[in-house]
């Protein structure tokens, strides 16, 4: 019976989440709205993921650059272009990539993004 | 029955040598009509059966010899008996095929390799008797042929006895040696060593044969602290030679000492500062090591190459060795503060960047023993402020050390240790002969008074406004680190700033988009799936990459059990779907 606690190994967790600091930022930004336990760690593992893209972006800029040392400009380019590939905002993303995804996606996912799809073509109109 | 006995043979096994031998010695036995040999025959027989069942080649082989051999040395009766049987089989051919095909194993004495073919009467006769020996009454049966060797207690071989012997007359004679069989000759040494005393090196021996398993005996920690004393002594003489002109502050410092020296053991430096290069080699091995570094780097005339290890080593040194204090403590306060204060002039003195480095590799070193975060402290800032000061203007650079040194000094801990840092300080001054001038000096001797109101100053200035974006800033700074961290590349600091932005950007984009999928769901509060269709999106999961997938990866355990559902014990999932 592992409900209420689950027991852990070690007291100790390497690299742990700040999910004080994640919960506090997402209160400030939406204060109408909640986060779950759960999804604490997936927003962490979200933001992991993203730093380390950006990171190799920025390391690739670097090394093509021929710098032993990583510039500012190599991480705005690098940020550039991990903004671009992780689709943020809703209203950035074509409606064409949707179509690109449409075809891989499963079952559900194809339902979401369907729906996805029209909750974009409703904030384009409401932008137009 | 012998051909029962054969036959018995052959349904058991394949027709092999054993089993040959075993049909001939059946039959010799049968046909021999010995009547001295009769219970050896019935021992034999007793002995056959015994191993015929588990069809060990080397007893089977022995008792097939000893029948052979007695069928040999009943004479022409057995060699007619047998040979009777030739039409079946062909006993004597079989064996003699036997003795020359058959490997020399364990029991086989070299002697009967060496003689295979001509002789097999002789040879069986040998092989009996040593495989008799062997097998039976080893100890006592192995006393003859062993004359040359000591009684081992092994059963070696003929060959490996003489070598054995051959072995110990070469280390007799202390000659080295070139065994072939390292093993039995290290065994045999062993052995041989306990019975005789005669050999000469026995460890030496094996260390030959086993070159890996050689242990030197460690004679360096003598050598480094000599060698270190000895550049010491010739830095020492090197920096000393140059400036007569700093014993005129010396007047001024004793005074210093003397109001504000609380050390039980400060006494003139002057005469301390070959004590404190003695000092320094008692230190701890790596303190020793350090130092040493410190000085090499003197001698060598390196660049700023360093300036990088130092952080990293006083940081090292001093979460080490903070506890070594009640050692050293006796001879070192005077000489850390001394080496903290030289240290602190330095800079002041000359741009030489390598030597400010040693000397606040010495100092902090020795500033570990003190074991005093104050010194510690004040050691870290003087550094920071030797690697920023790389100026020839001494005067120019006064003030700004000497308010530097008020700011380190208001930072020490204790107004003590920070009097004595600073008495140090001068008192450095004159053995390493910069030219320390007197306002220094008089800046220096007023910081102590003044360590408590300064104090204060530089804490408010960093901890006094608590900004909104502070909290923010710190918890940023994780994936700040992270970030450098998977870049694995020196970052410029501009660059940091900029991937923090880029992450303030980022929350903002995460919080819109999760509002909007939640919205969409229905709900008022962001679940999991909304964050996995995020990552969805954003292409980090795919039909071929889920969503655990990348859990497992990149999460530790502890939350990879909150979020990835997995049975337990009870018929229940945690956590629950």
């Amino acid at each position: 019976m592992a409900f209420s606690t689950t027991v852990f190994q070690r007291k100790y967790i390497k690299r742990k989440a700040p999910r004080g600091f994640l919960k506090r930022v997402f209160k400030r930004q939406k204060p109408h709205l909640r986060l779950e336990t759960s999804s604490d760690l997936l927003v962490h593992l979200n933001c992991l993921l993203f730093v380390h893209r950006l990171a190799e972006e920025s390391r690739m800029n670097a090394f093509e650059n021929k710098y032993g040392i990583i510039k500012k400009e190599h991480v705005q380019a690098a940020a550039k272009i991990t903004k671009l590939s992780t689709n943020f905002k809703l209203g950035t993303t074509n409606l064409g990539t949707f179509g690109l995804h449409l075809k891989k996606l499963t079952f559900r996912s194809y339902y979401k993004t369907r729906f996805c799809e029209l909750l974009v073509s409703h904030f384009l109109r409401e932008v137009d | 029955m012998a051909e029962a006995m054969a036959e018995r043979y052959n349904r058991d096994s394949e027709p092999t040598t054993r089993t040959l031998l075993r049909r001939v010695l059946d039959t010799a036995d049968t046909h021999t009509p010995r009547r001295r040999r009769s219970a050896r025959i019935g021992a034999q027989k007793a002995l056959l059966e015994t191993p015929s069942s588990r069809r060990l080649s080397t007893p089977t082989k022995m008792n097939v010899r000893r029948g052979s051999h007695r069928a040999r040395s009943i004479g022409r009766l057995a060699h007619v008996h047998t040979s009777g049987n030739l039409e079946e089989q062909t006993p004597r051919t079989l064996l003699k095929n036997i003795i020359l095909t058959a490997p020399e194993s364990s029991i086989m004495t070299p002697k009967s390799v060496v003689k295979p073919v001509p002789t097999p009467q002789v040879v069986r006769s040998s092989r009996q008797e040593s495989s008799r020996g062997s097998l039976e009454l080893q100890l006592p049966e192995l006393e003859p042929p062993t004359t040359l060797a000591l009684g081992l207690l092994a059963p070696g071989r003929r060959k490996q006895r003489l070598r054995l012997s051959v072995f110990q007359q070469e280390m007799d004679q202390g000659l080295p040696l070139s065994q072939a069989e390292p093993r039995g000759n290290a065994s045999a040494s062993s052995l041989t060593s306990s019975l005789s005393l005669t050999f000469a090196s026995p460890l030496q021996t094996q260390s030959v044969q086993r070159p890996g398993l050689a242990r030197r005996p460690p004679t360096r920690r003598a050598v480094d602290v000599g060698a270190f004393l000895q550049d010491l002594r010739d830095t020492s003489l090197a920096l000393a030679s140059p400036g007569d002109s700093l014993r005129t502050p010396v007047a001024t410092l004793p005074t210093d000492t003397v109001l504000e020296d609380t050390q039980p053991f400060s006494q003139p430096l002057v005469g301390h500062s070959p004590s404190v290069y003695h000092s320094l080699p008692f230190l701890s091995h790596t303190e020793a090591e350090n130092s040493e570094r410190a000085v090499s780097r003197r001698t060598q005339s390196s660049g700023s190459r360093l300036q990088n290890h130092n952080p990293g080593k006083p940081a090292q040194l001093l979460a080490g060795k903070a506890k070594k204090i009640d050692v050293l403590a006796v001879s070192l306060p005077n000489n850390s503060s001394a080496i903290s204060g030289e240290d602190g002039v330095e800079p002041l003195q000359d741009g030489v960047g390598e030597e400010a480095e040693e000397r606040m590799e010495e100092s902090l070193s020795v500033s570990e023993v003190m074991g005093s975060t104050g010194t510690q402290g004040s050691v870290r800032t003087e550094k920071s402020k030797g690697h920023g000061e790389m100026t020839e203007a001494l005067e120019a650079k006064e003030p700004e050390g000497s308010s530097e040194d008020e700011d380190i000094s208001g930072r020490t801990a204790s107004p003590e240790l920070a009097s004595s840092t600073t008495e140090f300080l001068q008192a450095r001054r004159p053995q390493f002969l910069e030219p320390a001038p007197p306002p220094s000096t008089t800046v220096l001797s007023s910081e102590p008074l003044e360590p408590l109101p300064t104090r204060h100053h530089p804490r408010a200035r960093t901890h006094g406004p608590r900004p909104r974006q502070d909290p923010h800033k710190t918890g940023l700074s994780h994936y700040v680190k992270l970030f450098s961290f998977y870049a694995k590349m020196p970052m410029e600091k501009k660059a940091l700033e900029m991937v923090e932005k880029c992450l303030d950007k980022y929350f903002q984009h995460l919080c819109d988009d999760l509002e909007v999928f939640s919205a969409h769901a229905g709900r008022k509060t962001v679940r999991p799936e909304d964050l996995e269709l995020l990552m969805r999106r954003q292409g980090l999961v795919n039909d071929q990459v889920s969503l655990h997938v990348l859990v497992e990866r990149h999460l530790p355990l502890e939350y990879r059990q909150l979020l990835i559902p997995c049975a337990f014990s009870g018929n229940s999932v945690f956590p629950a779907q």
